[in-house]
């Protein structure tokens, strides 16, 4: 028989290398007499989007069309430390170091034309041209660093990580009782990271952390023996493909950030944690089982209904 | 050493190669066309996904020496001046992230399209399921592909409006 069930997954996630850990970003803007800006950023992007949201944020601090702004990153004989692209802290903490760079050149700016947007080569190459002509400077570096603090371990204070992106997702499963398969109907998820950057990306982001959250909950398993890896490819290591994928549904809670960036948090990871979760609630809902080891395969699904089964059994016979 | 002659994007090539050459190898070393991505060497990830005489192939199981006479498109060869429509609708929906599967994606899309132009989302889900992608849960891709369906029918429209005139 096949059962569904309805399951929810909420989180709350510290961004951020936390724990007192230094977390700083720096960065970089030049104008430059090519008619555009060079923004240098040690943003390290492999598909995380990074650096499309600094240039979005610069565009919109330096009030100019993001074609206007050349992005130098990586080469680290050219760029500022920026940290890692780890710890979900690139959006925060590399984009107000972004932010802060791009406010003091367009401050300067201000000084000299006013608010006017920047829309062309020619608008720029002006200010390029005032600036040199008024001994301006032409380069401004922005630097950021969370604050966090250690936790007291005897006291449970402290301010370990900041800040915190929340979520919460819902998992619908159809779980088979007489085979143990069970299958992801769909995803609705929805997400506080603060103002969202980049809409198609995030929410790009958050559908991929549900496929690898499906994988965690239903299909992949590392077997190791005697610290060898046993299930080493794509035939034993199972991960999600199209066909395994149900509809996920983002939605966004922009509750603004007060110390982000245009009040944007980060989403890296978070992206990936409730779907696990849910779906297991999911499971319980559907056939009234608590899995309590990943993942949730046919062989253990259909043990844990088997031992359900007669516990219930036994239960019945007692009264 | 075996002589092969391999039409690659329109190309025809002639070259002396080891028997045992991949034709991902001969497509990224002998060729240079490094769109073609290697994933798990062993015909699980799509990664390296060919047309050949307009069937996709995994071109890390293919041996280059049986490719002879072949007519093979690669992701160098799928637009021309311009991106392909395939290649417009995932820019345009943001179905790249990390982009490693991009290649075999298209490539697949391509081979069903150029079939099927009809193609109904289980059926799209399904010529793409070869390829494994770890970032975008596909649903993105899949998008993709159904804007690609109608970007190639109105320029197909087009095209025969133009005919007729
Ligand atoms: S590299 Fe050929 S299928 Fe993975
Ligand atoms: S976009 Fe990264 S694997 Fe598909």
């Amino acid at each position: 028989m096949k059962k569904r069930g309805v399951g929810y997954g909420a989180f709350f996630y510290g961004t951020g290398y936390g724990n007192g850990f230094p977390d700083e970003s720096r960065a970089v803007i030049e104008i430059t007499s090519s008619g555009r800006f060079n923004l240098y950023v040690g943003v390290s992007d492999v598909g995380s989007g990074g650096i499309s949201v600094m240039q979005q944020i610069a565009q919109e601090t330096l009030k100019t069309d993001g074609e206007l702004i050349n992005i130098i990153w990586n080469d680290t004989s050219l760029v500022l430390d920026t940290g890692t692209a780890a710890a979900s802290r690139q959006t925060y903490n590399t984009g107000n170091a972004v932010k802060i760079a791009c406010e003091k050149m367009r401050d300067r700016i201000n000084e000299v034309i006013g608010e006017k947007e920047l829309k062309t080569k020619e608008d720029v190459n002006e200010i390029y041209n005032l600036f040199l002509d008024k001994n301006i400077e032409t380069r401004f570096e922005g630097y950021f660093k969370a604050t966090t603090s250690q936790v007291n371990l005897e006291t449970g204070q402290g301010n370990p990580y900041w800040p915190y992106t929340f979520g919460i997702e819902k998992a619908v499963v159809e779980v088979d009782t007489e085979t143990g398969k069970v299958d992801v109907l769909e995803i609705v998820a929805a997400y506080d990271a603060g103002k969202i950057v980049n809409p198609a990306q995030a929410e790009g982001q958050i559908i991929g952390g549900a496929s690898m959250g499906i994988g965690y909950a239903i299909m992949e398993e590392v077997i190791v023996n005697k610290g060898s890896i046993k299930n080493r490819s794509f035939s034993d290591y199972i991960i999600p493909t199209s066909m395994d994928m149900p509809k996920v549904t983002t939605y966004f809670v922009e509750k603004n950030e007060p110390t982000g960036p245009y009040g944007a948090k980060g989403l890296g990871e978070p992206a990936m944690l409730p779907t696990a979760p849910a779906i297991l609630n999911a499971i319980y809902n559907a056939v009234g089982i608590r899995l309590t080891e990943f993942p949730a395969t046919c062989e253990r699904v259909l043990a844990a209904i088997k031992e359900k089964e007669q516990r219930d059994q036994e239960k019945r016979d007692n009264i | 050493m075996v002589e092969v002659t391999i039409t690659v994007n329109g190309t025809s090539y002639t070259r002396k190669i080891h028997p045992l050459m991949r034709l991902l190898d001969f497509l990224r070393d002998e060729l240079k066309l490094k769109g073609t991505k290697e994933g798990c060497g062993e015909g699980e990830c799509g990664a390296c996904t060919v047309i050949m005489d307009g069937r996709t192939i995994n071109s890390c199981l293919v041996l280059a020496a049986s490719c002879d006479g072949k007519e093979i498109i690669t992701i160098e060869g799928v637009g021309g001046a311009e991106l392909h429509p395939i290649q417009r609708a995932f820019l345009e929906v943001g179905a790249v992230q990390c982009g490693y599967c991009i290649p075999g994606m298209v490539l697949s899309t391509k081979a069903l399209l150029d079939k099927n132009l009809d193609a109904t989302e289980e059926e799209i889900k399904e010529a793409i399921s070869g390829n494994l992608c770890r970032c975008t849960g596909y649903q993105k891709i899949v998008e993709g592909v159904k804007l690609a369906q109608t970007k190639m029918k109105e320029s197909r429209g087009e095209a025969c409006e133009c005919g007729r005139s």
